[in-house]
């Protein structure tokens, strides 16, 4: 622990308290632009750690005395007493806000660049934003427009972290949007007290205005030593709803046509791991947005599995931790190139070196049930490693429409490089399917976070445009899956009848998993011949609708089953339909009434309405 | 008042079609010992006729007595309570309803309807036949739980009440409820006896029937009594006095059906598919059982069908006739079934026709 150097005192916290200064002067209802991390005094450092070690002592022999319980029980109890010794310590530890843990810091922040060597960018990007900086920095003022860079990229591959290294580099002040403490409406409500509630986007507004005055005002004041500062706004105001997009989206262009400081906009992609989240603003609508309003825009890419490699290590031995070269390969490939869940990670599994063992060993066992790899084969490895669950992988999110169409457009390898022979036993040619060019089903399904039922529904509507037109094998394999599905999802076979709710929910959520396996496998596997990929829109399920209008149906046949008749006997709902309805109509037409009884009757089809997920 | 309900018998003596049912139950009711019961057989051939005649023969006049109410049952599950309603048909010895309308919640409606009925036993001045009678519809459409529950009610409450169970199919009824009960199979009547009806009715109707008109209705009822009946008066409505190559129109659902087997016949491609599941949709949508769907889509199918397809045709359609019961929704099996048809029958005009 000793080795740990001194550079842990945030560099630019001084820059960064001047620019604070800056603006908080000439706006003093400003909010602080940004709050410095203390410097964490280094001689603090070390009663922190042999406090920890003291902690962990002390749980290491309340797990020994577990373990000479003589209860009967006392291996297995004190197997547990480890483990939820392991997670209090794993909280203690992260939590490193309170006071108590005032010292220790995540590790994000302690190792956050602090030159551009450190930065885990690609040399080129770091390059192109250091230039633009740099030209605008140098540009004589007065000049309008092509003030404002866009930096877009995944959650994780250092766009701010960049921009902030660049500006310490170049010793230029950052004047930073904050986000304020999100305030609910509810809360607000709630709370009532004397705060007032502004919305998010109109405080955006107004550091907005802000930075234009500031920019108006700054040429005349510093004269010729001008500082050099630049804007950074890292978080744009959620919006939802159309008005307040615009609204917005009017701010940012007023913005980027108006300022006269270098400004960067860092937006985070979010199209990777789409959100499921409707409500969420639309990034790419804003990206383009932003182009046309004049910004210069640079794209980042997720960050390298070598560099987040090299970065670990660094980490590692300044940590001087011990952690092998296999479990900084785990995390650097699982982490999906975002090096702040990578760290982040490390940190977790640095904390405690048992897990570290555990976390290895099942990563082991992950790598080698990739026996299925043909499955797999082929992908990069970005892709192929979140096809098995990591221990310290992030979870990818696919929104349901995306997961349908992977399974309904059914991509498989070409016939070119079969090579599944390494299955142990042959199948029968009709029964032989290429590989599929994705992950495994069931992981799509995970990630997609349908219901079970939506899912086959959706399946169930869409997959006969997919299938061959002269494949009516296919088309009955396909059908023949969908039905087995649908029978495991009415739950287990005790359970008939025909709207049954399932309530033994212990078996049923097994069988919901099965039977979500079965549907997606099932149209896979019966859909050999796919049709030419062409166009194809999503139709929302019509058993829906006609669920719906059946039950009205029935709720209204039902009522009228005793007004007519002066029958002794009560009817049967199906004799009624049978028989009585269609003949009633004959026999006594006037009080026949036309509403609804004509079968031909159109059923209104309003297809392709692609946002109903929700009302299933 | 339909002829169907108008000249339904109203007593035992008055059973024509089924006439040594109907004396065995008089016998039963004579020895004052009634177990209880359970009436099955195909629709329209008489179990709801024999079942009112039944009660009539026990109570007297009093059983024709009936009001209908619309009953609302707290059901006290232990973890909620909620409303049920459910509609009653009641005289004061008698009880009918249709647990099957409840859905899924058959099963409260089963134990707490029965539970009720015991504890307001009726005390019967003369203290005979103390018990009451509770009638309940499409047994077989009730789920196992249901009748697992009816089970133990039966058993419980059996000195107070007397079950009289009716159904299409005894198969869907569990076997020990089955067990507890006597069971009466009821037959479809035999297009003789169906004619012998029509011209019964005929007469008191004070009707002219040309010679083979009752026959054809017959035949086209497909044994089914009530049918009969029903294409009978729609035959009056439509033209009187009858001519004599008269045929009553067919019924609107079957038609629709039969216009999809030869829909199917003449195209078998997943695009067919896709607009058979439609017309199906429309079938579902106004309330026609998916079973009596796949069941007259069947019948039409094998019509046309080669002698060598029938067996294993009939084979996939039982088999996704039980599977649209264990599962949920209906369109699902019955396009599976539709598939693997045209799967079959496109493989058959290839093999045969090249």
């Amino acid at each position: 622990m000793g080795k740990r150097p001194p550079l842990v005192v945030l560099s630019s916290s001084d820059d960064d308290d001047g620019g604070g200064r800056c603006t908080g002067s000439r706006a003093p209802s400003a909010r602080r632009t940004r709050t410095p991390a203390p410097p964490p005094p280094a001689a603090k450092q070390a009663p922190s750690s042999s406090r920890k070690k003291l902690r962990r002592g002390s749980s290491g022999g309340r797990g020994r005395r577990g373990a000479s319980d003589p209860a009967p029980s006392g291996s297995l109890k004190a197997e547990f007493d480890m483990l939820s010794e392991d997670f209090t310590e794993c909280l203690n530890d992260l939590g490193t806000s309170g006071s108590m843990h005032q010292t220790k810091e995540l590790w994000v922040d302690k190792y956050r660049p602090h030159s551009l060597a450190e930065l885990a960018v690609h040399k080129k990007k770091v390059e192109d934003v250091k230039k633009w900086l740099e030209e605008k920095l140098m540009a004589p003022k007065g000049t309008h427009g092509g003030w404002s860079l866009v930096l877009t990229g995944q959650a994780g591959v250092g766009k701010s972290a960049t921009v902030k290294a660049i500006a310490a580099e170049i010793g230029a002040d950052m004047c930073e949007w904050t986000t304020p403490v999100p305030t609910l409406w509810a809360e607000h409500m709630h709370a009532s007290s004397g705060l007032q509630y502004v919305s998010k986007l109109e405080e955006f507004e107004n550091f907005v205005e802000k930075i234009r005055k500031f920019s108006l005002l700054f040429p005349t004041t510093i004269g010729s030593q001008r500082k050099l500062i630049i804007a950074l706004i890292d978080d744009i105001p959620v919006t939802s709803g159309n008005a307040s997009l615009a609204r917005l989206g009017k701010c940012l262009t007023s913005l980027i046509q108006s300022t006269q400081i270098p400004t960067v906009i860092s937006l985070t992609h979010y199209h990777k791991s789409e959100a499921n989240d409707t409500a969420m603003w639309n990034s790419e609508e804003l990206e383009s947005l932003l182009q046309r309003a004049g910004a210069h825009k640079i794209v980042f890419n997720p960050v390298t599995i070598s560099s987040i490699k090299k970065i670990l290590f660094r980490i590692c031995k300044q940590e001087s931790s011990s952690t092998t070269e296999e479990l900084v390969h785990e995390i650097a490939t699982s982490c999906g190139g975002d090096i702040r869940h990578a760290i982040m990670s490390l940190q977790y599994y640095c904390l405690n070196p048992r897990r570290l063992n555990s976390a290895l060993a099942t990563s082991a066992t992950l790598l080698e049930s990739t026996g299925f790899g043909a499955l797999a084969q082929g992908q990069d490895c970005y892709s192929r490693s979140s096809s098995m669950p990591s221990p310290c992988g992030r979870d990818e999110t696919l929104t349901l429409f995306h997961a349908l169409g992977k399974f309904l457009h059914n991509k498989r390898e070409s016939h070119g490089d079969v090579n599944i022979d390494l299955d142990s036993f042959p199948l029968k040619e009709k029964l032989r399917r290429n590989p599929l060019k994705m992950d495994v089903p069931e992981m799509i399904l995970s990630q997609a976070h349908g219901k079970v039922r939506t899912v086959a529904d959706f399946l169930h509507e869409n997959a006969l445009d997919f299938i061959d037109d002269d494949a009516v094998d296919d088309a009955w394999v396909v059908m023949s899956y969908l039905s087995e599905a649908d029978c495991l999802l009415a739950g287990s076979p005790i359970t008939s009848a025909r709207w049954t709710v399932n309530e033994s929910n212990e078996s049923g959520s097994m069988s919901q998993l099965i039977a979500a396996s079965v549907a997606a496998r099932g149209v896979l596997f019966g859909n050999a011949h796919a049709s030419l990929s062409r166009w194809h829109t999503i139709r929302s399920p019509k058993v829906w609708q006609i669920e719906r209008t059946f039950r009205s149906t029935k709720d209204q046949i039902l009522n009228e089953r005793f007004d007519c008749s002066s029958t002794p006997g009560s009817r049967n709902f199906s004799e009624i339909v049978n028989d009585f309805r269609p003949f009633e109509r004959w026999i006594c037409p006037r009080s026949y009434m036309p509403r609804n009884v004509s079968v031909h009757h159109d059923v209104d089809g309003n297809n392709s309405e692609e946002d109903v997920i929700e009302d299933c | 008042m339909l002829w169907v309900d108008k000249h339904r018998p109203k007593a035992l003596d008055k059973v024509t079609v089924h006439e040594q049912v109907a004396q065995n139950l008089k016998k039963l009711v004579a020895e004052q010992d009634c177990p209880h019961l359970l009436f099955y057989g195909p629709p329209g051939s008489g179990k709801k006729t024999l079942i009112m005649a039944l009660i009539k023969q026990m109570f007297g006049a009093g059983a024709e007595k009936v009001k209908m109410e619309n009953k609302t049952w707290k059901i006290d599950t232990g973890t909620r309570t909620f409303d049920l309603e459910l509609v009653m048909l009641s005289s004061s010895h008698h009880v009918e309803m249709n647990p099957s309308d409840a859905g899924f919640q058959d099963r409260y409606v089963v134990q707490e309807v029965i539970k009720e009925m015991a504890k307001s036993r009726p005390i019967d001045a003369k203290g005979k036949r103390a018990f009451k009678v509770l009638i309940l519809n499409e047994v077989d459409k009730l789920s196992r739980e249901a009748q697992h529950s009816l089970r133990r009610t039966m058993e419980k409450y059996s000195a107070s009440c007397r079950l009289i169970l009716c159904c299409n199919s005894s198969s869907k009824v569990t076997e020990a409820v089955r067990s507890r009960c006597l069971n009466v199979r009821v037959n479809a009547p035999t297009e003789d006896q169906i004619v012998q009806v029509l011209e019964f009715i005929g007469k008191k109707e004070n009707l002219q029937l040309p010679f083979g008109f009752a026959a054809r209705i017959a035949a086209q009822s497909n044994r089914n009594l009530r049918r009969a009946i029903l294409f009978f008066e729609t035959c009056k409505v439509q033209q009187y006095p009858f001519t004599s190559n008269q045929v009553p129109p067919p019924l609107d659902w079957e038609k629709y059906v039969s216009e999809i087997a030869t829909d199917i016949l003449s195209e078998q491609s997943p695009k067919r598919l896709y607009s058979v599941r439609q017309k199906f949709y429309e079938l579902l949508v106004n309330c026609i059982p998916p079973e009596s769907i796949l069941k007259k889509l069947l019948s039409e199918l094998m019509k046309k069908l080669d002698s060598d397809l029938k067996h294993e045709i009939c084979h996939w359609a039982a088999h996704y006739e039980h599977k649209m019961r264990l599962g949920s929704k209906a369109i699902f099996h019955l396009e599976a079934f539709v598939a693997k048809f045209m799967s079959i029958y496109k493989e058959f005009l290839v093999a045969t026709f090249g």
